[in-house]
């Protein structure tokens, strides 16, 4: 485990966005690396940073990590104006240092979304995104009541299409890139994953009311169509699911009975 | 800890374990079992901690059933456990492929995987259960890979003479446990499940010798909590970052495990560690932890390091008859594909000989130069694009040209709290799931078996014996006002307040960095007695100067990163311990535990079933008092112990 | 009875489906426009023209339909002020950068800013041709020409149809996805007719202005 040393880092300025806790005003600190390993990821990076400010007393930085290899989601942090930075379909875990010059000036800010209110510095809350999924984004099946597997058989492009929006890990960088901080990309993904699916048809119209529902309640802004949530996502979920949600909305809206009000299952 | 340990009998374990016909035992258990009236279940508040697979199919799955649960995760969403990052896949023995498998053949081949360390009832009943979970998950719309005809598709994984593995792409532990968190999340919906996301299990709560409940603490508002209930599930995975680096994600810890620990739940195994041989290796100080390769690029990667020791060239100047292909010559019949372990100790036995690659010489080529050659790299790019991608992001090097850099890494913990049949650890109302328990993957996990573990305990086994314990004992009404949790409470409190009062000079990072460095080389790949005994006394060391020393800024009554770590790392420097005293107890090697003293000539494992043909049960005394060691025998009726061998 | 309506349009999805329907509308009634003023270029002296305004106006229906349209700008009009301002609340720290991520254009961006300009230029547009001196009204088409001829007109016109085309290049294209229309074969081509048909419309009302400005500049 010993290290290679690397004859010369880069040096980095960092503008990091710090604020205190939720109610609190927050500000962007500077900071100066010197001898950055090009090897690093960006979250390594911040962890040298905050192995230095541990050591003489300072605050580290907050911020949202966990895999760090790209799935769990929970990365998060807006790069230069890019959420999870510059790199198409790519976490900020999975980002390195190589991507930056020497002498470069970087700047991180936190997703910013009224529905995602700031805990601390970098980090935020996107519970908002679990009860839209409590809402309806499931598919009532209680344990062992289960059919045999291979008695619904589903066509492979139908599989693999439900596939690329199950692949959504939930991290909200649509929400951070959309101008209006609209969430349609997340809650599409997950509409259309399940509508995709034979197993998601008798709750689809229902899905598509209460999901939609749950989240115009937790202050998300409204889609405009510029697609910067595709464009941000790195998982490569695309808008087009936002086009079939929209389709599967209006005929839930035109086809369903009176709204749901308690849950469909029986306790 | 002294350096004597106690020891006591195995009388104070029961593994319940049902007698009759193996085939027959689960079954015949589950009519034995006490019944809850559906309308009763909802007098039974059950806590759950932790909701990686395990935790989030079994808080689902009891509260359907009619029961009141809280459940409590680390992460912001209980979506980001841990389980979200398994690659491979799933086993289950349906015998879609018609190539042989079947029930008995899954318990066979896990027993034996196991290295003959695992109790066979549990591991049957796992087999047996394995099918039903695909059926619920697939029910769930987990949009497993499928065949044109619209069937489901399987492969074989890790070595397996058949195709019992499911799995979704490259995904698939974050397919099942989406799958697991809506069945969650659909109860929170439905008011059945309390969800609290950012808290930390931080005591267990014991009254009258039976779990009643734990204390918490909220991450982001510092502030402690109180839980009481009728039984506490916990599911929070695995130690695998006592090593510091590993594949586990930051936020895994012992700590929930360790405190029960504390409380009297007896500590099982924990010596057994897995470590995964394909890794993309450390690049510097700064590495913060490793990265998987899937064990699949071992079908068409080849093994090799320079014959000659020191060479320094670059991969490609290095001619083909100075290139030894080390996995291929000592292994002839399963050559690149032997299982982990073995692949493994192989790559640190050539770094040992020096002939490791790359800057820092710990690690080993994986070259695809050959298969590129045989099958166009194109063909290539459609079996494994997306994990050279990932490669190449990561280092920074393209492996279409340059062979990959790989070394092994810790990834799965197979020791836990001691459960029984009933998966109820040593005190009464705590059950122990998933990786967090150590029943049934022995000494060695199977590649695709962690996944199959976690959803069986959660979906399929303790919905069924969680009665034995509820429907069993008399459970006398307890709130949060019983001096108990007050107890809790404060010894809670207290830890935390004496982490901050120490204003040291080190932080919290650079001890755990420098412990994870200890176990991994001395308590690692390869262990020998003198250097666990060495281990012993730097983790003690380390552990002083924990106290005495750490620096952790801020304060306990807001969000605090650093203060939360610093919890987790002054357990994980009591549990060390206990795992390098169970490693030197250990006297044999056995799966991922490999003592260089107890090897055959030609450096293959050598297991001793005379003496330790059993589960070490480890019973706390006291930090830094020898803790007393239980022995649960294991026998084995239907696959007899053998000597696994991959030449 | 219509809570479903109410409902449908309060939500998010909803606001966005009658900013296309609103849309889509006023779309059709451009065409239908640019038809009938192409009727300018039947004859030298107007008088197709000026029959069929003629006839169109007395119709009785006429004043109806006039309301409707005007009730179709201001839902167009008053929802997208309405919406935009809750974007805006949506993000109340906005961000210190914003380079944008590559899926917003310059017609995505500037969709209330190019709408205004529409509005004014609508507004100009009513002034000059609906609500103008009653007497000059009876002979429209001198009365178009004779306004066409003033430079600042022209240039008026040209900045507003040029508005309205990168309006309508995003908002056609924006309709039909908030319709559910995509699909990968075909949304590629979609997009292109969108511009397209915005481009040929600004175009179509553009010639008129430009010919008569040229004619009368020559004359």
């Amino acid at each position: 485990m010993s290290a290679p040393t690397h004859a010369k880092g880069l040096r980095i300025t960092l503008r990091v966005w710090r604020q205190s806790g939720p109610s609190a005003s927050g500000a962007f600190e500077t900071h100066a690396l010197e001898s950055v390993s090009p090897d690093m990821s960006f979250l390594e990076m911040l962890d040298v940073l905050n192995e230095s400010l541990v050591g003489t007393g300072k605050s580290p930085i907050s911020f949202d990590h966990d895999c760090r290899e790209g799935i769990c989601g929970a990365c998060s942090l807006v790069i230069d104006g890019h959420a999870h930075g510059p790199d198409a379909e790519t976490t900020t875990c999975q980002l390195h240092m190589r991507h930056y010059r020497d002498g470069a000036t970087i700047t991180v800010e936190p997703f910013r979304a009224n529905a995602f209110p700031v805990v601390r510095d970098l980090v935020v809350d996107r519970s908002a995104f679990d009860r839209i999924i409590a809402a309806g984004g499931f598919i009532s099946v209680n344990t062992g009541s289960a059919p045999e597997a291979n008695s619904l058989p589903v066509g492979k492009p139908l599989a693999d299409e439900a596939m690329d929006n199950a692949a959504c890990i939930g991290c909200g960088a649509c929400v951070a890139a959309c101008p209006n901080a609209s969430a349609m990309l997340f809650v599409a993904a997950k509409i259309s994953h399940l509508k995709l699916l034979p197993q998601g048809a008798p709750e689809r119209e229902s899905r598509a009311l209460a999901m939609v529902e749950a989240m115009d309640k937790e202050g998300f802004g409204n889609c405009t169509n510029h697609y910067e949530c595709g464009a941000a996502c790195p998982k490569g979920i695309p808008v087009s699911s936002i086009a079939r949600m929209n389709r599967e909305f209006l005929r839930a809206s035109l086809k369903s009975s009176p709204p749901r009000g308690a849950a469909p299952e029986g306790a | 800890m002294s350096d004597t340990t106690s020891k006591s009998g195995g009388s104070r374990l029961d593994s319940k374990v049902p007698s009759g016909p193996m085939a027959e035992r689960w079954t015949r258990h589950k009519f034995d079992l006490k019944l809850i009236n559906p309308a009763n279940r909802r007098k039974f508040h059950l806590i759950v901690v932790g909701t990686g697979l395990a935790g989030s199919s079994a808080a689902a799955s009891l509260a359907e059933m009619g029961y009141r649960v809280t459940v409590l995760c680390i992460q912001d969403s209980p979506r980001r456990a841990h389980s979200i990052a398994a690659q491979g896949g799933i086993n289950a023995a349906k015998n879609y492929p018609n190539d042989g498998d079947s029930v008995h053949r899954l318990f066979y081949d896990t027993v034996k995987g196991g290295d003959f360390r695992a109790r066979e009832s549990n591991v049957h009943r796992l087999a047996e259960v394995s099918t039903r979970i695909i059926d619920q998950c697939v029910a769930q719309g987990v949009p497993f890979a499928r065949e044109y005809g619209g069937l489901l598709a399987n492969r074989s994984f890790g070595g397996a003479q058949v195709s019992r593995t499911f799995y979704a792409r490259g995904q698939t532990g974050q397919q099942l446990l989406l799958g697991a968190y809506s069945a969650l999340e659909r109860q929170v919906g439905a008011g059945r499940v309390k969800l609290l996301a950012r808290r930390e299990m931080l005591d267990l709560v014991l009254v009258d010798g039976i779990a009643r409940g734990i204390v918490a603490r909220n991450l982001v508002t510092g502030e402690y909590e109180r839980h009481a209930g009728d039984a506490v599930l916990m599911c929070t995975g695995g130690y695998g970052n006592v090593f510091y680096l590993s594949t586990n994600a930051k936020a895994c810890n012992v700590t929930a495990t360790w405190r029960a620990h504390k409380r009297g739940a007896f500590f099982a195994n924990p010596c057994f560690t897995q470590i995964h041989p394909t890794c993309i290796p450390v690049s510097g100080d700064h590495q913060s932890k490793l990265t998987l390769m899937s064990e699949s690029l071992r079908n068409d990667g080849r093994v090799w390091v320079p014959e000659r020791s020191g060479d320094k060239r670059a991969p490609n100047e290095i001619p083909e008859n100075e290139r030894d292909y080390y996995l291929e010559r000592l292994y002839p019949s399963f050559g690149n594909l032997v299982p982990r372990d073995v692949a493994s100790r192989s790559a640190k036995e050539q770094c040992d000989l020096k002939k490791g690659v790359g800057e820092s010489g710990m690690a080993v080529y994986l070259d695809f130069r050959d298969a590129i050659a045989r099958d166009s790299e194109d063909a290539i790019r459609a079996r494994y694009g997306n994990l050279f991608q990932m490669y190449e992001r990561i280092t920074g090097e393209d492996p279409y040209r340059v062979p990959m850099r790989i070394y092994p890494a810790v990834h799965y913990t197979m020791g836990g709290l001691w459960v029984d049949y009933n998966l109820e650890s040593t005190l009464p109302g705590l059950f122990v799931l998933g990786e967090a328990n150590f029943s049934d993957h022995g000494a060695n996990r199977l590649g695709a078996s962690a996944l199959m573990q976690g959803l069986a305990d959660g979906y399929f086994v303790i919905p069924a014996t969680i009665a034995s314990h509820l429907a069993g004992r008399k459970l006398a009404p307890v709130t949060t006002d019983h001096a108990a949790f007050a107890e809790a409470e404060s010894s809670a409190r207290e830890r935390i307040a004496r982490i901050l009062s120490v204003q040291g000079k080190r932080s919290a990072d650079s001890i755990h960095r420098e412990l994870g460095l200890t176990m991994w080389n001395q308590c690692g790949m390869a262990r020998d007695k003198a250097g666990l005994g060495q281990a012993l006394e730097k983790i003690r060391a380390l552990r002083e100067e924990f106290w005495e020393n750490v620096r952790v800024p801020g304060d306990s009554k807001n969000f605090n990163q650093t203060l939360e770590h610093a919890g987790r790392v002054a357990d994980f420097l009591e549990f060390a311990e206990l795992l390098a005293l169970d490693a030197r107890e250990r006297e044999e090697s056995c799966g991922g535990h490999f003592r260089t003293e107890h090897q055959t000539p030609d450096g293959e494992a050598r297991r001793d079933d005379e003496h330790f043909s059993h589960a070490s049960a480890w019973e706390f005394k006291g930090v830094g008092e020898a803790p007393a060691l239980h022995k649960e025998p294991l026998n084995f009726e239907i696959v007899h112990p053998s000597t696994r061998s991959y030449k | 009875m219509m809570a479903w309506l109410q409902k449908l349009f309060g939500s998010s999805i909803g606001k966005k489906l009658w900013m296309a329907l609103t849309g889509l509308l006023l779309l059709g009634f451009l065409v239908v426009h640019l038809a009938e003023n192409l009727l300018l270029f039947s004859d030298r002296d107007g008088a197709a023209f000026d029959g069929y305004v003629h006839t169109l106006t007395s119709f009785a229906w006429i004043p109806l339909a006039e309301l409707v349209l005007a009730g179709l700008f201001l839902a167009h009009i008053v929802q997208a002020i309405r919406v935009s301002l809750q974007n805006r609340a949506a993000r109340s720290t906005p961000y210190a950068l914003n380079p944008g991520h590559g899926g917003r254009t310059l017609a995505s961006k500037s969709m209330l800013v190019t709408g205004s300009i529409v509005l004014l230029f609508l507004i100009l547009h009513l002034a000059q041709f609906r609500f103008g001196d009653a007497a000059a009204r009876e002979r429209m088409a001198a009365l178009v020409r004779g306004e066409f001829e003033k430079p600042l007109v022209l240039a008026a016109y040209l900045l507003g149809l040029m508005a309205l085309a990168i309006h309508l290049s995003h908002g056609i294209q924006s309709a039909l996805q908030t319709l559910g229309l995509s699909h990968p074969r075909y949304t590629p081509l979609l997009q292109k007719l969108s511009v397209l048909i915005a481009v040929l419309l600004a175009l179509g009302f553009a010639s008129m202005p430009v010919y008569f400005f040229a004619s009368g500049a020559s004359r």
